[in-house]
């Protein structure tokens, strides 16, 4: 599991997350997401990548996002292969945060 | 009963029963490491897709983890097994497996645990159940608990299906 950052125009901050977040995968994420959700304002969570998301790795995403929601920050999905957005949809994680497939809408949700 | 007989037990006789190949975990997520190599193999070996591939791992680490988590309340020193048989016949392709633990009664499918809620709260993940057994409904094809009376103190089965595209 990998996960790198990159600072876009507008004060975005993308995180990509690559492999498989299964509860290893969670466990090997979940410091740095925290980490960025205490700094970043605007999170573009980029999940193009992701082969699996389990329960577990679910909630290494949710809880950093809530951590920027609650302190008036936004956070979109970006790019979830099938699987993984019918993961978040049985969730009802989309509810909280919008799933775009387009770069430059899912950064114009951001703004 | 052991597993293989069971699972053959509930089976029409013209259908196929292949060996049953076990995984044995012990009660700590670490453990859990070992799943994907497990199912990787049994992907393998039935060529089956990577859409199902992913509903396997989803449901097996749902499952586990609810039993490490909630059935042993994160106790180290127990185990639980997962056990695996696939049942061919004309018409279909299925794959079963079968988590048996010997922890305290724990049915994930405990209709109070599951609830339809608005939108995720954090605390709905570190719940028992909750989402996680959603998740399990959505993507497996069939899901089945059972309560074990033993003389060893009993244990939980839960038995988890997919069948798969021809």
């Amino acid at each position: 599991m990998q996960l790198s950052t990159q600072e876009m125009d507008g004060g975005i901050t993308r995180v990509e997350l690559d492999g498989r977040m299964d509860i290893a995968g969670a466990a090997a994420v979940d410091l740095k997401m925290n980490l960025i959700a205490g700094s970043a304002k605007k999170l573009l969570i980029d999940l193009e990548k992701l082969t699996f998301l389990g329960s577990m790795g679910l909630r290494s995403i949710v809880l950093p996002a809530r951590a920027v929601l609650s302190k008036g920050g936004k956070v979109v999905i970006y790019a979830p292969t099938e699987m993984v957005e019918s993961v978040l949809k049985a969730s009802n994680i989309d509810s909280l945060l919008p799933i775009h497939h387009d770069l430059a809408a899912a950064t114009a949700a951001l703004q | 009963m052991n597993p293989t007989a069971l699972l053959a037990e509930t089976m029409p006789a013209e259908e196929t029963v292949k060996p049953v190949s076990r995984l044995t975990l012990k009660s700590q997520l670490e453990d859990m490491a070992a799943l994907w190599p497990w199912v990787e193999a049994i992907v393998a070996e039935h060529a089956i897709s990577p859409d199902t591939a992913f509903a396997i791992h989803l449901c097996l680490e749902e499952a586990i983890s609810n039993v490490i988590r909630h059935g042993y309340s994160g106790q180290p020193g127990h185990s639980l097994t997962v056990d695996y048989a696939s049942y061919a016949s004309p018409n279909a392709h299925e794959l079963v497996f079968m988590i048996e633990d010997q922890a305290p009664p724990f049915d994930p499918l405990d209709p109070s645990l599951i609830e339809e809620l608005p939108a995720p709260a954090p605390e709905d993940f570190l719940r028992p159940g909750g989402r996680g057994i959603l998740l399990m409904r959505r993507f497996a094809s069939s899901i089945a608990y059972q309560r074990l009376e033993n003389s060893d103190g009993g244990g939980n089965r839960l038995t988890i299906g997919f069948v798969l595209p021809h």
